[in-house]
């Protein structure tokens, strides 16, 4: 490989390295300041995630929607579009496979078929969802971003109120739906821990965006278009379509990752707000640096640092919501090109003149 | 009295490219004087080291007898040197007064005093019959009037040098003439004006003294008295290196390229083709010369696709192209070799593979049912570096990370190989080394001859179009206003006269030559 | 309807468009120099949050006032700071701080408080005084609608007249039009572009922050979470809608906050809430596509026009 290349290959990883161990030390200054028993909470929120077979399945557990919908982000991303309709896209996939679930479930339908019809029916969702901002994008010339972010309010007040008057079990304590019935349970993985058959069904969902982003046409036309439209245009590539097709691609696998996660972990459908998976999401994308294959490993890191911090809120009462903070902070610092760029350019610069005296020395 | 000299400049940019060499020239008080040269012979970057863009690594300028140091616009404004744009730096929405004495405003109570904007934009532009409206807003104005906008921003901030970079391309016949009197008048009140420009006739007309760039040197500085058309365009266009590329005679087939009356308008509404027609046979080159802007990029974005036309039609073997898909246009036979190769023939952040493999990735023998055969990719890739000695690391090297050379190699060996029996190549060598130039042209021709197939080669390169073409036709204006069946038999001084104004063919002498 | 009812419901319009009105002239400004606004939603909480704050420790609803501004402007500048010294994706960017203040207000709130969701029961802070007009008093319906409002309602109309004379008269409102119009045009006379971004960032969160203060501490007594609920996407929409123009965007700011207070009476009546909810974000959207669609059709009757003129 080249010798710039190579640089900033290892300078990118060492970038987002150091701009999440950045942000984990502002995290921690926080926590340590505003806690009486600092040490207790500091190690809770790092080593608290990993000390019990449970909590280590609680990672795993919430990997599961994050994984599907940095598969999303992934798409969207790709292409330069910021649609994030893949947060509504959660609920609105997890609301209507709860529908279908609780429409099945004193019927004769198997359970298996059901399982599968929940998730198709969550991922037509998804897509219904994605696809209205980036129609109106490529048509209208609306812009992507603003659209799904209002979207986004009006899927969830949409599933809010069939969950109140669709779905609602009057009978049940809290605002909640009929029971969904055991057999659209997605079955239990590991015992002792909550981690369900989703987390195959999304790292299978990973080895398939995986092939078709690189060993597929389509991957490879979406790829040429986000980063030079242009170009896509003047080699032949539907430039618009395309466009329009990766988002809808992604909106199909945050709907999924909202019926997975309703179908794996609850036995009622009670989301009343958003869930943040899909902002999530984009984070994921955006340290995987829009590589699907990477995706796994950057849901873990936040499936990680969100479990930290729950383990922080149920023991100490601190909100979770302090991860938004270095979410945010790791966001801006990867996207910042000015980020450390002056140590880059002195690495490339020293090797350029290093690689020329070695030129030197042999003529 | 000088009211400007330039002294010995030297200007190397960082890819090693000389721009300028060792140039010297001045500009007295009170004249207007040409800057005279192809295209690349370095005007714009003289003109830009003048103007505080560029740092030059040698020589030194003076204003007014004292050496000065500029280093910014800002700086060179100051110093009393004024630069109109070819692209304007206007405001929009913002009235004439607003546009000139933006970053100058008077105030009154801290507001902007609008009414002294005005005044003092209307007195300008009535002291130098400019005729401009204060408060008429700069969108709404013709080009004509914007350049005098541009013109007056200058005047408003002390300018005594006026450098106008090739004013008259945008401009009707009128609006030339008009700009011509202001700069006159200009003149009389002890301004000097830097005119920079292609079009001999309008250097004759205007200009005291023509300084002649060829190639980043001086080709001297010359009273305008002393020139005619005839020598001022032997000055400017020569060929220093004959190139000679041997070429069986061709042996014309079917046509494959028919333009027929194409017309287009730019989306200002300008005609930028008028009436073109031309036909291109199996196993020839047919070359198009002219200045640039003279409508050659809006002919090459109407051949391929890239922009609709909005007259006449354009037929590729045998089928119009008007309504089609670029990659149903590109499967029916066409290959483009793009002018701008980093924007447009590339992308760079992916891998020579990549893009060597862009337009066939998808054609059913580089796959394996639904998937991308690797291995095919991989093949044809490491043949095709191989071949175009494209000097890289290995197949999965960015793009980015090549020389310009070799970037443009691997253009030229997706299109050559994309099994299109029409190239059109626009500009193919700009901007590379002449080794890799060669090599071009070279496989150009022989693939022309031995695949029997068309091409059409747009270069602004004498040198380039008189050695490859077979046929040759002259563009200028939006218009073909020569034709000739044999570029070997013309002279660059006679392609030079066509392309520069001083002749054009009337229709009956091209008849049949198209 | 009586004429009172029509008063009272006019009076709730203009009430409910006083934070969109903040919020569209923040991103109006940001229009003017061709920046794209998504974070007044952040400047807004932090304004909310901060004032409410502010208020509470010193007693004051007027230095509360202030560091309400203070947050806004501080939001503002971090963007600049990401965007300009920082080159980050200006979309990005914005995205990212959005998520972390939605977050980060709740953590605030909870370090200073205990509480994870209001300030109301824990801070004591006051509202802004509203402001009685007795000489409209008698008039029928602008009596209405005009008097008793909070002191920074008319602050609003009053800041977009301010911000339209800024706009049009000031050197820096002259220099941002240039920044936005043209950013080359305004280098070559010597307007820095990025100080220019830097000050527009700081006005823009200026005016965002008014916005939250008003949310927490006008429109309602406490900071609750999440409580600017998209409203600085719905001020960037009225404000596309009039290229930002501060008068036009107050308007359409307006009729937002008439689909706003529709949606608050139609909660009254037994419509079901969530579908009630849903209008003003819908509404949102399809007027931001009817202007996307305009603005389309004028640029090619523009190109039109001019072909036509030359021909």
């Amino acid at each position: 490989m080249n010798k710039t290349k190579r640089i900033e290959n290892t300078f990118d990883v060492v970038r987002i390295l150091i701009a999440i161990l950045l942000a984990y030390l502002i995290a921690l200054i926080i926590l340590a300041l505003i806690s009486d028993d600092p040490w207790n909470v500091i190690s809770l929120f790092i080593i608290g995630p990993f000390n019990s077979k449970k909590h280590v399945g609680d990672i795993f557990t919430l990997m599961i929607p994050l994984v599907f919908t940095g598969l999303c982000m992934c798409y969207v991303y790709a292409i330069n579009k910021f649609n994030l309709a893949g947060e509504g896209a959660v609920n609105l996939g997890g609301c209507l496979a709860a529908c279908v679930a609780i429409a099945l479930r004193d019927t004769a339908v198997p359970g298996w078929i059901a399982i599968i019809l929940c998730i198709i029916v969550g991922a037509l969702a998804g897509m219904l969802s994605t696809a209205i901002p980036a129609i109106a994008d490529q048509v209208f010339h609306a812009d992507v971003c603003v659209i799904s972010l209002m979207l986004n309010y009006i899927l969830l007040y949409f599933t809010t109120y069939i969950l109140k008057n669709v779905i609602k079990d009057q009978g049940a304590s809290v605002t909640a739906s009929y029971k969904l019935g055991r057999k659209v349970k997605l079955a239990n993985l590991i015992p002792g821990t909550q981690i369900h058959i989703g987390l195959l069904i999304a790292l299978a969902c990973v080895v398939f965006v995986a092939i078709l982003f690189y060993k597929m046409p389509f991957g490879y036309k979406m790829r040429a278009v986000g980063v030079n439209p242009s170009f896509a245009r003047y080699i032949g590539i539907p430039v618009g379509s395309t466009i329009i097709l990766s988002q809808v691609i992604g909106g199909a696998f945050a709907g999924m990752g909202g019926s997975v996660q309703i179908l794996g972990m609850f036995p009622r459908y009670k989301w009343e707000s958003l869930t943040g998976y899909g902002f999530d999401g984009l984070m994921i994308a955006v340290l995987a640096r829009k590589n699907p294959v990477l995706v796994p490993l950057s849901a873990f890191l936040i499936a990680y640092i969100r479990t930290g911090a729950s383990l922080v809120a149920t023991k100490t009462q601190i909100p979770p919501e302090f991860v938004s903070i270095i979410q945010g902070i790791i966001i801006v610092l990867v996207a910042a090109e000015m980020f450390l760029s002056g140590w880059k350019k002195r690495l490339i610069f020293s090797a350029a003149k290093k690689s020329l005296k070695e030129k030197e020395a042999k003529a | 009295m000088e009211a400007l000299k330039m002294e010995n400049i030297t200007k190397i940019y960082p890819n090693g490219f000389v721009a300028n060499k060792g140039i010297t020239f001045s500009v007295q008080e009170g004249e207007i004087h040409a800057l005279v040269g192809e295209n690349g012979a370095g005007k714009t970057t003289l003109m830009k080291v003048l103007f505080g863009m560029e740092q030059p690594q040698e020589g030194r300028i003076y204003v007014e007898g004292k050496q000065v140091k500029i280093t910014s616009p800002l700086d060179a404004i100051a110093k009393g040197v004024g630069m109109v744009h070819q692209h304007f730096m206007l405001v929009p929405s913002m009235t004439v007064a607003q546009n000139v004495t933006l970053g100058i405003e008077p105030r009154k109570h801290g507001l902007v005093d609008n009414e002294a904007c005005v005044k003092m934009t209307q007195q300008l532009s009535d002291k130098y019959q400019f005729g401009l409206d204060a408060t008429a807003t700069v969108s709404e104005l013709s080009v004509g009037l914007m350049q005098k906008v541009e013109i007056l921003k200058a005047l408003a901030r002390g300018a005594k040098v006026l450098i106008l970079d090739e004013p008259t391309a945008v401009l009707t016949p009128q609006e030339t003439k008009e700009l011509f009197e202001q700069l006159k008048l200009l003149k009389k009140s002890g301004h000097s004006v830097i005119f920079i420009s292609h079009k001999l006739e309008e250097v004759m007309e205007l200009c005291d003294n023509v300084t002649i760039l060829r190639h980043g040197y001086c080709n001297g500085s010359y009273p305008i008295s002393e020139l005619d058309e005839r020598k001022l365009s032997r000055l400017m266009v020569g060929r220093d290196v004959i190139l000679k590329i041997e070429k069986p005679d061709p042996k014309p087939g079917k046509p494959v390229l028919e333009v027929k009356n194409l017309e287009k308008l730019s989306d200002e509404g300008k005609v930028v083709l008028d009436h073109i027609s031309f036909t291109i046979r199996e196993g020839e080159v047919l070359g198009i010369a002219g200045v640039e802007g003279n409508g050659q990029n809006y002919l090459s974005d109407c051949i391929s696709g890239m922009q609709k036309y909005d007259g006449g039609d354009v037929l590729l073997n045998g089928k119009s192209i008007s309504g089609r898909r670029i990659s149903d246009i590109r499967r029916s036979g066409m290959s483009h070799i793009p002018e701008d190769r980093m924007t447009v023939g590339c992308v760079s952040t992916m891998s020579i593979m990549d893009n060597v493999m862009a337009d066939r990735f998808d054609r059913p023998e580089n796959m394996k049912g639904i998937f991308l055969d690797q291995q095919k990719a991989i093949a044809q890739t490491d043949a095709l570096i191989k071949e175009f000695e494209i000097s890289c690391d290995d197949r999965s090297e960015e793009i980015r990370l090549l020389s310009g050379g070799n970037i443009q190699k691997v253009v030229v060996a997706r299109e050559f190989t994309s099994g299109a029996n029409f190239v059109l190549a626009n500009q193919p060598t700009r901007g590379v080394d002449v080794g890799t130039a060669e090599m071009i042209r070279k496989y150009l021709v022989r693939q022309v001859r031995e695949k029997q197939i068309a091409s059409l080669l747009i270069s602004a390169d004498l040198n380039e179009v008189l050695e490859v073409s077979d046929r040759l036709l002259v563009i200028r204006q939006g218009k073909i206003v020569a034709a000739f069946s044999k570029a070997s038999m013309v002279s660059e001084d006679e392609l030079g006269e066509y392309m520069l104004g001083i002749k054009t063919m009337t229709p009956d002498e091209m008849e049949g030559l198209l | 309807m009586s004429a009172l009812r029509i008063g009272s419901f006019l009076y709730s319009v203009l009430r409910l468009s006083t934070p969109l009105i903040f919020a569209a002239l923040s991103a109006a400004i940001c229009e003017k120099a061709g920046l794209f606004n998504m974070a007044a939603e952040s400047m807004m909480l932090w304004g909310a949050l901060i004032g409410v704050m502010v208020n509470g420790w010193t007693g004051s609803v007027w230095l509360g006032f202030l560091g309400g501004c203070c947050a806004g402007v501080v939001t503002g500048l971090l963007i600049a700071l990401a965007t300009v010294k920082g080159k980050a994706d200006l979309m990005l960017a914005q995205i990212a701080i959005n998520l972390a203040s939605g977050g980060g207000t709740i953590f605030m709130l909870y370090v200073v408080t205990g509480d994870k969701s209001t300030s109301a029961m824990t801070i004591k802070s006051q509202s802004l005084p509203k402001i009685a007009l007795p000489f409209l008093k008698n008039v029928p319906i602008i009596g209405r609608m005009l008097n008793n409002q909070n002191l920074l309602t008319y602050g609003a109309i009053l800041a977009a007249i301010l911000l339209m004379i800024f706009i049009k008269r000031s050197r820096t409102g002259v220099h941002i039009r240039a920044v936005g119009e043209n950013p080359n045009a305004a280098e070559s006379v010597g307007i820095s572009v990025s100080r220019t971004y830097f000050l527009t960032w700081a006005i823009s969160g200026l005016l965002g922050g008014i916005g939250g203060v008003f949310m927490s501490m006008g429109y309602t007594s406490a900071f609750t979470k999440n409580m600017v609920a998209g409203r600085g996407y719905i001020g960037l929409c009225a404000s596309s809608m009039v290229r930002g123009n501060p008068i036009g965007a107050m308007l359409c700011a307006m009729v937002f906050g008439v689909s706003d207070a529709i949606a608050n009476q139609l909660q009254l009546t037994n419509a079901p809430v969530d579908l009630v909810m849903m209008l003003p974000y819908a509404v949102t959207i399809i007027v931001l596509i009817i202007i996307s669609v305009i603005k389309i059709r004028t640029h090619v009757r523009k190109i039109k026009n001019k072909a036509s003129q030359v021909v």
